[in-house]
């Protein structure tokens, strides 16, 4: 029974640390430019049909292709927040909510039906050569492709927080989210940091939905799914906080492997909500959320 | 001010001028699917003159086309338009009352794969169409609201791609489907395991992943029912609600209890997510039967060498030899570059039951087209239908196994384009 | 004196305005008889419905709730199951409405413990919660029975819409005309500062969340009493959140014309768009509402306003330009 629930364990701390991931660029977004991209999923989908197309067209392996990934996240990003996201910063705050899920909600209609007259709305997935292939350790076992999935997943936020933490323009995106009016006094081009906050975003949904072709599936309908997630797990970690919301993800995806394991399958995810919602009461803020003035 | 105020005046302009562009565009599906020509040869004028025919039976389907169940309703929209197409080009369907071949008019529109939303679809197909009969779109969720809908406004409906038996015990009139139910889809699989293997070689130990809806309910009872009159044991029953990411626990389950044989019928994310885990996990049944997931075209691609072995109760298979398949292969093989997907035969059947039920019938009355189509005994492309009283057809129910990344048939020998491979080897020495 | 005498035929034009809208929607299905057109106004006035319900708590209080599906589910749920099992309709429609109100209150108080975007996601997640249960606990379709549907009327469907909606209207109207309503938004502009005014800002939180509960479920119950077949679970979708929420967005937030307006809009624009463009619908309707956006910031409410405002500098010339009134009111 132990191994049972030490790999059901494996197996959550597996699956959260990619909800972490999904949620990981939305949470950045957020706490920098107060611009709440519902479209987020469907950008994660398309991190995950760039995977996709590079490994069936040119048998390139979707680890040694995030790069390429990201790019053309990026790209993406770039386009979406300068014809669009960018109009709403100057907007107050209350407004920049609002018109932002607005444009986020149409842009994610365009983006699903986008990938579907594109591609299809068949499921796709990337099976490499290594795909079932696992380790076993004390008789559980340990899929590489997850456990590398976990490894790309800590090293992209190990960046990303060096990153925030050690480099002049981290520190510029850092002040921007606490006060944006005091950091532009201070000489700190808001515009270029909102972009390049956005793209950093969007990059990470690009990550994350590699990863999500490589352990799962996408279509083009898969992107709610995901926002759903996502916007859960950056609020169970606490908002501004990127180790937050990736331990946020992992406790999310733990208590549903546990409920798997005691309750059912059936009802995990609701277990895993309920959790949340606990949180919240006890911790308003998250888990490591700043508190709210 | 007035700047903004001009450009918000532009902008109006813009997006009106939009909407209308895009109202009166003449787009492919709402158009009929081809002008046939207007019937050249006369009938000799006799005593009494028929009425002066309809331009064209109209005939309406609301398809899932975008939403949840795109690759459905993609798979489903060709086998209509072709069969309308071919119909057409012979002059389309002889109606006695008028005299007259008359050709048919399709129109499809997308329902998003929102119940509600195809409820709309069927109202205008009927207020504004004037539809004779509806086709039915895809899912059982789809259908339960659309095949109500037909019964209220009393318009025959042909539906496939569900195998949901309880919304055919409604009562329904209206509602007909040649397709095979799940009474059938838990009954043959043993019916086929028990002929093609011999005893004591038979995966005798059952695992059912169930997904908690009405279908996977369903079928999980038949199959339980079934396993046991058959000599099967159902070691593991587990329960999962759909959208799932982890099925490390149930397959750890399965596993232990020595399970050889699986049953499932996951929606395709769940049914790649299954398989994947399971060959992490290492537990490979002998034999699964896992219908809906591996119907889709791009399973074998996405699954690689893990996808083989899983065998489906799809309804179809291009490799069906009945009169009418290879042309339609062929004109599928034309735009798809690959044989007809396993939908498409069933959908194209629909328009040929409707068509000789509307010639049988010799009007366009909806109810005379009704009863005709419930006395329908003809061979179409999925071969022989009848219907029973309650809608449901009496059809073929062949098994498919992903072979080598391909959809072979291996059920019935009559038709098989392969054999039946048993037992699956463990995912890590394919 | 002269601004009194516009602004009271400003009100006689805008009262023979609703009258004649009143009039017309009534009389609508005697004079359209085609299903399709009244199946279509019976979806506008839901939708207006639950959008308006939302607007009290979402545009009124600002508290931007994203698990409005439950409480329309819940109508939904509770209405179906009474209303099949043979109790009047009248009953069920309010025994739904009256549960989501108890579900409402219950998660009330902890939920407004919550400030923000962490207000939005904790409703989001309740609401996730009831769908999946939901989904779980009544697996099974819910057909209307054969007789019903030999019976079915979208008559009595359409008038029951129409009645909802506009008691929806109607309350929103008298309620944020009222010093609760004018509570309620001290309560979303300023919370602390309402609270040192005496407001108490839970008990107008919550009041809002119950009124808007209140017509969510009745929306629901209407749903059920409509649709001829949908699982239990498909009214908890958090699609229709997401729809009421737009249409209140798009139209305009706080004001009582926007959720209808962006009814209108959602609805009927994106059914043309289907009809006409089928599966490339979704792709340019995505893109106008984008457009719409983008250039109306306030919402389609602002079409109005602007349209006014262009008309009253003609009238009076370059003077007035200094004080533009930015008049979002109604």
């Amino acid at each position: 029974m132990h191994v049972m629930l030490v790999q059901s364990l494996v197996f959550g701390i597996l699956v959260g640390a990619l909800y972490g991931l999904a949620a990981v660029g939305l949470s950045l977004v957020f706490g920098v430019t107060k611009l709440l991209n519902v479209a987020h999923g469907e950008l994660l989908m398309f991190g995950g049909y760039a995977t996709f197309w590079i490994f069936t067209l040119y048998g390139v392996d979707p680890f040694l292709a995030l790069p390429v990934t990201m790019i053309f996240l990026i790209l993406i990003g770039v386009i979406v927040y300068g014809l669009l996201f960018a109009r709403m910063v100057k907007l107050s705050e209350e407004t920049k909510i609002q018109n932002t899920l607005l444009v986020g909600f149409g842009l994610s209609l365009i983006l699903q039906n986008l990938a579907l007259r594109l591609w299809t709305a068949d499921d796709r997935g990337v099976t490499t050569a290594y795909s079932g292939w696992a380790f076993t350790l004390l008789g559980v076992r340990f899929p590489i492709v997850r456990v590398a999935s976990l490894g790309i997943a800590l090293a992209a936020l190990g960046a990303l927080h060096l990153f925030l933490q050690k480099t002049y323009t981290g520190k510029a995106i850092r002040a921007t989210a606490e006060d944006w009016e005091a950091a532009s006094l201070m000489g700190i081009d808001i515009h270029r940091i909102y972009l390049l906050a956005f793209v950093l975003g969007t990059a990470m949904a690009g990550i994350a939905g590699a990863l999500v072709s490589v352990g799962y599936s996408i279509e083009p309908n898969m992107g709610l799914e995901w926002t759903l997630i996502a916007l859960i797990v950056m609020v169970l970690g606490g908002l501004g906080s990127i180790m937050g919301t990736f331990v946020g993800g992992i406790v999310l995806g733990v208590t549903q492997a546990l409920t798997s394991c005691f309750i059912g399958g059936t009802y995990r995810e609701v277990v895993g909500l309920l959790i949340f919602l606990l949180v919240l009461i006890f911790r308003p803020q998250g888990l490591f959320g700043a508190k709210e003035r | 001010m007035r700047a903004r105020l001009m450009t918000m005046m532009v902008i109006v302009l813009l997006v009106s001028t939009l909407v209308t562009n895009c109202t009166p565009t003449p787009t492919q599906a709402p158009t009929p699917t081809k002008e046939a020509a207007a019937p050249t040869e006369e009938a000799a004028p006799t005593e009494a003159p028929p009425p002066p025919a309809p331009e064209f039976i109209e005939v309406g389907a609301s398809i899932p086309l975008t939403g949840k169940y795109g690759a459905l309703g993609a798979m489903v929209k060709p086998g209509y338009e072709y069969a309308v197409q071919d119909i057409n080009d012979k002059g389309g369907v002889y109606v006695k009352e008028y005299d007259a071949q008359i050709p048919i008019r399709l129109t499809i529109y997308d329902d998003e794969s929102d119940p509600t939303k195809a409820v709309s679809k069927l109202e205008t197909l009927y207020s504004e169409q004037n539809v004779v009969a509806y086709l039915g779109g895809a899912a059982s969720d789809m259908h339960a609201a659309t095949a109500a809908i037909a019964e209220k406004n009393k318009v025959p409906y042909l539906g496939i791609a569900f195998a949901l038996y309880a919304i055919h015990q409604q009562g329904y009139q209206y509602l007909f489907s040649p397709f095979p139910k799940s009474p059938a889809q838990a009954r043959d699989v043993f019916e086929i395991l028990n002929a093609e293997i011999p005893e004591g070689e038979r995966p005798t130990k059952v695992a059912i992943f169930q997904e908690t809806t009405d279908w996977g309910i369903e079928l999980a009872g038949l199959w339980k029912e079934n396993a046991a009159q058959y000599g099967y044991e159902v070691v593991v029953h587990e329960q999962y609600a759909p959208r799932s990411e982890d099925f490390s626990d149930m397959i750890l389950k399965a596993k232990q209890a020595g399970a050889e044989m699986l049953l499932a019928v996951p929606n395709p994310p769940d049914g790649i997510a299954m398989f994947k885990q399971m060959s992490e996990l290492g537990w490979t049944p002998k034999f699964s039967l896992i219908i809906r997931a591996p119907e889709n075209i791009t399973w074998g691609e996405t699954m690689g060498t893990v996808g083989d072995y899983v065998t489906i109760f799809p309804g179809w298979h291009h490799g069906e030899k009945f009169p009418g398949v290879e042309e339609l292969n062929a004109k599928y093989q034309a735009e798809f570059g690959r044989p007809a997907d396993l939908l498409t035969g069933p959908a194209y059947a629909c328009v040929q039951i409707l068509a000789d039920a509307i010639e049988r019938a010799g009007t366009l009355d909806r109810d005379a087209i009704r009863d005709a189509i419930a006395a329908t005994d003809m061979t179409t492309v999925v071969g022989p239908v009848t219907f029973n009283a309650d809608g449901t057809g009496n059809v073929l129910n062949p098994l498919i196994q992903w072979q080598n990344g391909q959809q072979e048939l291996v059920w019935p020998k009559d038709h098989a384009t392969a054999d039946l491979l048993y037992p699956a080897p463990p995912f890590e020495e394919r | 004196m002269q601004k009194k005498g516009s602004q009271v035929s400003k009100k006689i034009a805008i009262s023979i305005t609703i009258v004649l809208i009143l009039i017309a929607t009534a009389a609508l299905p005697l004079v359209v008889k085609k299903d399709s057109t009244i199946n279509l106004a019976i979806l506008v006035f839901l939708y207006v419905t639950l959008s308006s319900s939302w607007n009290i708590l979402g545009g009124y209080a600002g508290q931007t709730n994203l698990g409005h599906a439950a409480f329309f589910g819940l109508g939904a749920l509770t209405t179906r199951l009474l209303w099949l099992s043979g109790r009047p309709f009248i009953l069920s429609l309010l025994a739904g409405a009256c549960v989501a109100v108890g579900f409402a209150l219950l998660i009330g108080i902890p939920a407004f413990k919550l400030r923000g975007v962490y207000f939005s996601i904790g409703t989001l997640a309740l609401a996730q919660i009831l769908y999946i249960t939901v989904g779980n606990v009544f697996p099974m379709i819910t057909s209307l029975p054969t007789q019903a549907l030999i019976t079915y009327q979208l008559v009595p469907r359409y008038y029951l819409a129409l009645v909802l909606a506009l008691l929806t209207i109607g309350t929103a109207y008298l309620l944020v005309n009222s010093r609760l309503g004018l509570g309620m938004m001290a309560v979303r502009e300023e919370e602390d500062a309402a609270e040192s005014l005496g407001v108490s800002a839970l008990q107008h939180k919550l009041l809002a969340l119950s009124a808007s509960a209140f017509f969510a479920g009745l929306a629901g119950g209407a749903f059920a009493y409509y649709h001829v077949g949908y699982y239990p679970q498909f009214p908890f979708t958090p699609v229709w959140t997401f729809d009421a929420v737009m249409i209140a967005y798009i139209g305009g937030t706080g004001t009582i014309v926007g959720p209808i307006i962006g009814g209108i809009f959602y609805v009927v624009v994106k059914e043309l768009l289907a009809l006409k463009l089928v599966e490339l619908h979704l792709i340019v309707f995505g893109v106008l509402f984008i457009l719409a956006v983008l250039f109306l910031p306030g919402g389609l409410v602002e079409v109005w306003s602007k349209i006014q405002t262009a008309f009253a500098r003609r009238a009076r010339g370059q003077e007035a330009q200094a004080a533009l009134p930015r008049d979002t009111g109604i």
